[in-house]
Formats: C-alpha cells, structure tokens, sequence
C-alpha cells in the first residue's frame, strides 16, 4: 500500500531533487515526513485531493499528499 | 527609454509650480526605478534635518522598470520619504493599479515638495497635470472618494489618496487605493496629508516601448506558464497571506497579546480556511499578477466590505489584540483603511495600550472610559477612530508606541514593540534569531519586506548564532527589495517558488541592458548603504543601539505556546549584530565608512 | 471556437488584457484590447468580464467587408481595410467592438489568439467550441 508524496520545490532537495516520491501508506504526514528527514513544523499545509488535512492525517493507499513548506515567507 | 515611462514630474505645492523633464539615463542605469530612484532622491534633495511634515520634505513616488507590463506581478509602486514615525527612512510598496497607469501617463517618478495653502488633488492625464480644489473631499473616508472620483473621472483613472488619518498626521497614516492597497508603513500618508495632498489621479493612453517585443511577449509567457505551473498556486490563490496564520501559530509567531507570546489558544478562528468560508468573496489582485492574494470579503455580521484580513492585519488586529472573531479583524481592517491609518501599526499600539491598561498604566481615566482589555472587540474600533482623529488616548497612540512609551513611563517602554520606532509587524520573534536580526536590520524599522527567515531559523535551529544565519539575512535584504526597484511584486518567488532567472530575459527585453542577478543584488547593496547613510545623517548619535530589538525578546518568554519559556539571550543579540556589521562591511555601530561608500560608487554621498 | 470566461474567477489583474494588446498591435498598452473588465467596488465586490462570441453582428454590418475570418475561424479586424465609420461599435451585444481615435487608426477586436488564456492565471478564460455552454 503506497502513496505519493509531493514537497514544494525547496523541499525537493530531501527527496532527491524529485518532484515526488513513493512513500508507504498507513502512517501519518507527520510520521511520513521524519521518514524522509523534513522536519515537520517546517510544514504550513498538507493538501489531498484539494482538502486541507492536517499532519495526524493517516495516509491511504492511492493518495498524493502535496505539503508547502513556506520557504521565502511574507 | 524602453522600459520606462519617460518623465520625472515635480510638483512644488506651495508655489504650484509643476515641472516635467526626461528621466535621467544615469539614473535609470545605477538606480533602476521604484524604491532605487525613491533611495536617491530621499538623499539627494531632502535637506539634512528637514522636519518630515513640514515643507522641505518630499514624497517620492515611481513606479519600475516592468511596472505596467506583461510581467506577473508588475503592479508595485514606491513611496519614500522622511519617515514622521521613525525621523529616518520610509519606503512603502502599493500594489494595484496606480504604477501601471504612471507608466501610461509617462511617468516614473512623481516628486511632492512644499504644502499647499489648501486641500488639493493632483490630476495627471497624459500631458496634463493640475492641481484642484480637493475641498469637497476633505474629511471624508477613502473608500467613499475613490468612489467618486472614479465616477467623476471614469474607470480608468487611478486613484492614490488618503483618508482621515493622513489629514490629522497621525504618524502612520497611509496612502490607500484600489479599495484595498495601501502604502502602509513608516507615515507616507502623514506627509501626503502635511502637504494638504487628498489625492493623486493619474490616467495615460501611451504604450510603454520596450527594446524587443517578441522577445519580451516570449519571456513573459515564461514567467506565466511558471507561476500558472506551480505545484500550490491554487492555494496561494485561494488563501493569500493567510495560508500561513495556522503555521504561525504552530510555530510560535503568531503575536498575541502584545507579543507576549507566539502562539493564541483561539487562533483556529482567525485560520485561513475559516477565514475563507465565513467571508471571502472575491480573489481580487494587483495589476499582472497570475496569484491574486487579495481576499476580498464581506462580514455579514458588521455590514462591510473589505480586501482582507492579509495575515499581517489578522495577527496585529486579532490575535495581537486577543481577538479570534474574523469578522471583527475584518471590520477593524476596514476602519483602518477608510480612515486611512496602517493596520500593522494601529494593531501593535493598540496591543501597547490594552497591555499598559491591564497592568494598571493606563486607567478608564487615561482610556475616555473604554474597558481597554484584550479581546475587548468594540474598544477595540472606538480607539481605531480615535487614533484618526487623534482624540484623547488616540492622539497618544498616533504618535506611535516609541514616542507615547517615552511619554508614560512606568516601564511601558518594555513592552513597546518596535525597532527604530517603527512598530514590528505580526512574527513573534521570542526564539527565532534570523527573523530577529531582519527586524533589527530592516531599513525602514521593523517590517518583514526585506528578509523573511522564519523556516530558515526552524531548518537550521533557532537559537543557532552562526555567520551562515547572517549571511542569509543579508542576502535576502539585497536581493527581495529588488521587485520593489523593478516596480513589482517579490510573492512570485516568495510563494510560489518560480525561479528567479526566468525574469532576467525579460528585463533584457524590455530595457534592452543585460543585468544578472549578481548585477541586481549590487544595486540592492548600493541602495542599502545608502538608505544606512540617511538613518545616520538625519539622527545625529545614530549607532547600534537604533538597531536593539524590544527588550521582550530578549528579557520576556513567553508563558503559553509553542515557544513557552523561550527566549533569546543579550548576548547572542548583540553577537548578530557584531557578525551582521562585519559582513556588510561597516563599522562596530554599524556604520559604513569611506571604502566601502566607494567602492559602491557612493562616494558622492559621503557625510 | 470562441473565448469564454468566468467573471466570478477573475482578479482584475489585466493580464490578458496586456497579452491582447501585444498580438493585436505588438504594444504593451491594456487600453488597446479587445477585453472589457469592469470592477464593481467597494460592493458587491466583484469583477464583470466581457469577451467577444464570435457572433459574427460586426462583419454583418461592416460597409468595407474589413472584418473577415482568420485560420482559426474566428473574425478579426483588417486595418488596412477599416474606414473608421464605426458601424460595427454599436451592434455588437458585448460592447467589445473598440474604436479610439487617440489610440489607432482603426477598429480593432478579439482575433481569438489564445494569449488571454495562456497568461490568465486564475483559468477565468478558456477556448472551445462555440456550440459548448458557456458559464
């Protein structure tokens, strides 16, 4: 069971300059994200299929999870 | 000159003397345009010790380079002055439409001497300026003239003016338009209101030439389909600024209470997908710009319409103030506009005040009777109109939190939140060092603009004090103040992430010069040392001090939050500042010295 | 084919109008475009977009045959062909028919260039087919 996980382009350094990356389901962003070493306050939003989720979420098989880290700010 | 609109127009309003002559070549070359033809002639014209409301003062207004043209984002327009808050320097950036209509009209720079013996507005159509009889206006709110005057002159005039606030000089009154933009910092609309200007209508037919137009039309798209291909458009689209008041909150900068601490037990309210289903209407954007920020809103509960809460207004005026209702932060927004004072400051005095009140500082005597404690909503918008018509507390507040902590006492200097007396804008910055040193580092006072460092700091760790941290403030102050010069909007790179090389083939093909980056973050130096100089020419003694912190960041942690009990230490203050001098090359009180003015060609303004 | 577009998306950004004045006259110049945007502020708030369908009303009417189909079937403007009698400005039922003296020496209107869509950044515009039903 596996989904698809999408950083914004200045987190793409942590998946080896992808734009995506295969991650396993059942656990939450959170958990996902320590997996690949991003640090997970550094998140602002975690969007599924356009809704808003927040980082307990459980991944499901099949998802693609885009999370922003805001980078440059205001 | 391709690229630009042509004319530097100079109005001397005491005489009504009105001029128009051909922007200078050299200047256009070392200066670009926006903020850097604002830079020059701040130090070039203004007479050293010039009292900011009074006649020597000049209001400079330019638009840039890609103002005006297919370029996302190229609706940013440039007002410095003599900053009546500060005593130093003041740049404030307008998106809408104003700048791209200066560069239909001809213009690039609009430069606003002396004070007229009455009200007026300034018409500019194509050849024609004149100054009229603004007499019937006077008084009135923003949102109700720009009506008018857009009725009377047609839709495609536009409008820049002021409201109550700048009439009365509340020292940070700012310049409104397009039913939502401002030029909201450092007093620009006091000036305009000590120079009996309400308005500024502009309206042009020409095209703007450019060196290569199928080049340029090429570039463009580039920079289109980039933005239009960006992995979070859509929610930058959808939330604006809001997108990150959860995150603040989570991680500690959401200003609460007074920047007591970083996070607020009822933010959840003010969040952005709240925030979007109670009230937003409308993506509203400035001229150009493919990721609309503006939120435009209806609050049912209060009746009004608004482009906003931003994430600034939402954090000085909701959470800052410890208010979570959304439709309150969005009625005080539109109090602040059509008043015409700016949200950023007005919310941190506020904050200033209900804190002094809490402890006792400031009594029902001090306050006309408002129970003046955090949370308290309709206070909250009484004291906004008092501050605009500067009435009892709110002649006090509209000086600014510096000066009315001087005038009290009783250590509400402690908690007055500013740098350089200009009120910090919505980052807590109790454990979160790189955003610290960019508001002690800012140019203009405590704003965020120029360098903005809050993921930096989590990345790399928060207390960590190492020459790398500086280097990327410093970096970022010579490079994002740069949208401001070309007279657009630096969100394309701050939010969407598109890649800054894509506008270099533009501006190759709308100016005709070839400029890198590296060529653009000289000029970005340049003008940062200039500005430096004119903080230390207009404030004789100026040193390190000027660029302290508020003590509560470094003597207050905070009690609640994601940052309970953390603070930064003194020391480790005073040690980035030690590293951020050196690497700009300036002295031990932050002063750049013969050398280093020469070798950035600005020897000429050497004090 | 025609544009159409989505007035509740739009922005006011004037970005397609921009693009329409490059293709139409190779200028950097709003004013010279073939798109009406009409803000309606401070209430309710809103953007009112109008965009030529194609009707054809304009040829119809045009004493000069100056308005004539291009390779993508849509009905543009020949300036070298228009007289300035301004036949064609008040027939059309979207008042995107454009003629200023003060700005060119002939009429001008959307030739369907598709630059509008490429640089529209909320996709309030889009191209198809002229049976589809537009918003």
């Amino acid at each position: 069971m596996t989904a698809i996980i999408r950083p914004t382009s200045a987190l793409r350094i942590y998946i080896g300059n992808k734009d995506e990356a295969v991650v396993e389901a059942g656990r939450t962003v959170r958990e996902t994200l320590i997996s690949l070493n991003i640090k997970p306050e550094l998140i602002a939003l975690v969007v599924i299929d356009g809704e808003n989720k927040s980082k307990d979420y459980i991944i499901q098989d099949g998802d693609i999870v885009k999370v922003l880290a805001v980078i440059g700010g205001g | 000159m391709n690229g630009y609109g042509g004319s530097i127009v100079r109005i001397n309003l005491t005489t009504g003397n009105i001029s128009r002559k051909p922007t200078p070549v050299e200047l256009a070359r070392d200066f670009i345009g926006g903020r850097g033809f604002g830079a020059y002639y701040l130090i070039k014209e203004i007479p050293r010790g010039a009292d900011p409301l009074g006649p020597e003062n000049k209001l400079i207004i330019s638009s840039g380079p890609i103002s005006g043209l297919m370029i996302p984002g190229a609706g940013k327009c440039d007002f410095t002055t003599k900053s009546p808050l500060t005593g130093g320097y003041a740049s404030a950036s307008m998106g809408g439409h104003f700048t791209a209509e200066m560069k239909y009209a001809g213009v690039d720079s609009i430069i606003l001497d002396g004070i007229s013996p009455k009200p007026v507005y300034i018409l500019i159509d194509n050849e024609k300026i004149e100054l009229r009889d603004a007499a019937e206006y006077w008084g009135k709110g923003t949102i109700a003239v720009e009506k008018e005057i857009k009725e009377k002159f047609g839709e495609e005039f536009q409008v820049a003016l002021i409201g109550p606030g700048g009439e009365n000089l509340v020292h940070y009154a700012c310049i409104n338009h397009d039913f939502g933009r401002q030029a909201g910092r450092g007093g620009v609309g006091t000036v305009m209101g000590a120079k009996k200007v309400k308005a500024i209508v502009i309206h042009g037919t020409r095209s703007i030439p450019v060196a290569d137009v199928k080049a340029f039309q090429a570039a463009g798209k580039a920079l289109y389909k980039a933005c239009k291909e960006a992995s979070f458009l859509r929610e930058w689209t959808r939330y604006g600024t809001t997108v990150v008041t959860s995150w603040c909150d989570e991680v500690g900068a959401l200003p609460t209470r007074n920047f007591s601490a970083g996070s607020f037990e009822d933010g959840k309210d003010l969040y952005g997908p709240v925030m979007r289903e109670k009230i937003v209407i409308t993506d509203k954007g400035c001229f150009g710009c493919p990721s609309p920020c503006g939120k435009y809103s209806r609050s049912k509960k209060y009746g009004s319409y608004v482009e906003g809460p931003e994430y600034e207004t939402i954090g000085l005026m909701g959470s800052n103030l410890g208010i979570s209702d959304i439709e309150a932060v969005a009625h005080a927004n539109l109090l602040a506009d059509d008043l015409g004072i700016d949200s950023i400051s007005t919310g941190n005095a506020i904050g200033w005040a209900m804190e002094c009140y809490e402890k006792g500082i400031l009594r029902k005597s001090d306050t006309d009777g408002l129970d003046l404690k955090f949370g308290n909503v309709d206070a909250t918008f009484e004291l906004i109109g008092k501050i605009a018509r500067k009435e009892g507390l709110g002649a006090l507040l509209a000086e600014g939190v510096k000066k009315a902590s001087k005038k009290i006492g009783k250590g509400s200097e402690k908690f007055a939140i500013h740098v350089k007396g200009m009120e910090q804008s919505a980052y807590a910055t109790h454990n979160a060092t790189a955003m610290l040193l960019a508001y002690m580092t800012c140019d203009v006072g405590a704003h965020h603009n120029r360098s903005w460092a809050i993921t930096y700091d989590l990345q790399v760790g928060r207390d960590l004090i190492v020459p790398e941290k500086v280097a990327r403030v410093i970096w970022l102050q010579n490079f994002r103040p740069m949208f401001d010069v070309l007279g657009g909007c630096r969100l394309q790179w701050v939010e969407l992430g598109i890649d800054r090389e894509l506008y270099i083939p533009a501006l190759d093909a709308i100016t005709g010069i070839h400029r890198t980056w590296e060529d653009l973050e000289k000029v970005g130096e340049r003008i940062w040392n200039l500005t430096r100089l004119f903080w230390m020419r207009e404030n004789p003694g100026f040193d390190r001090n000027w660029d302290l912190p508020a003590p509560r960041f470094y003597e207050d942690a905070p009690s609640s939050g994601a940052t309970k009990g953390q603070i930064t230490k003194f020391e480790d203050v005073n040690t980035l500042l030690d590293m951020y001098y050196e690497q700009r090359g300036w002295d031990e009180n932050g002063l750049p010295g013969p050398e280093k003015l020469k070798l950035l060609g600005l020897a000429e303004f050497l004090v | 084919m025609r544009l159409y577009v989505d007035s509740a998306k739009c922005s006011g950004c004037n970005a397609c109008r921009v693009a329409c004045s490059i293709n139409l006259f190779g200028e950097n110049n709003p004013k010279k475009s073939a798109i009406v945007i009409q803000p309606h502020f401070p209430s309710p708030g809103v953007y009112d977009v109008k965009v030529c369908t194609q009707c054809g009303d304009c040829a119809a009417v045009c004493p000069e045959d100056a308005i004539k189909k291009n390779n993508k079937g849509a009905w543009y403007v020949d300036y070298s062909q228009c007289s300035l009698c301004e036949a064609c400005v008040p027939v059309c039922p979207e008042n995107v028919m454009f003629v200023r003296t003060e700005l060119a020496n002939t009429a001008w209107k959307c030739d369907l260039c598709g630059d509008c869509v490429e640089v529209c950044g909320t996709s309030a515009l889009w191209i198809a087919e002229k049976e589809s039903v537009g918003v």
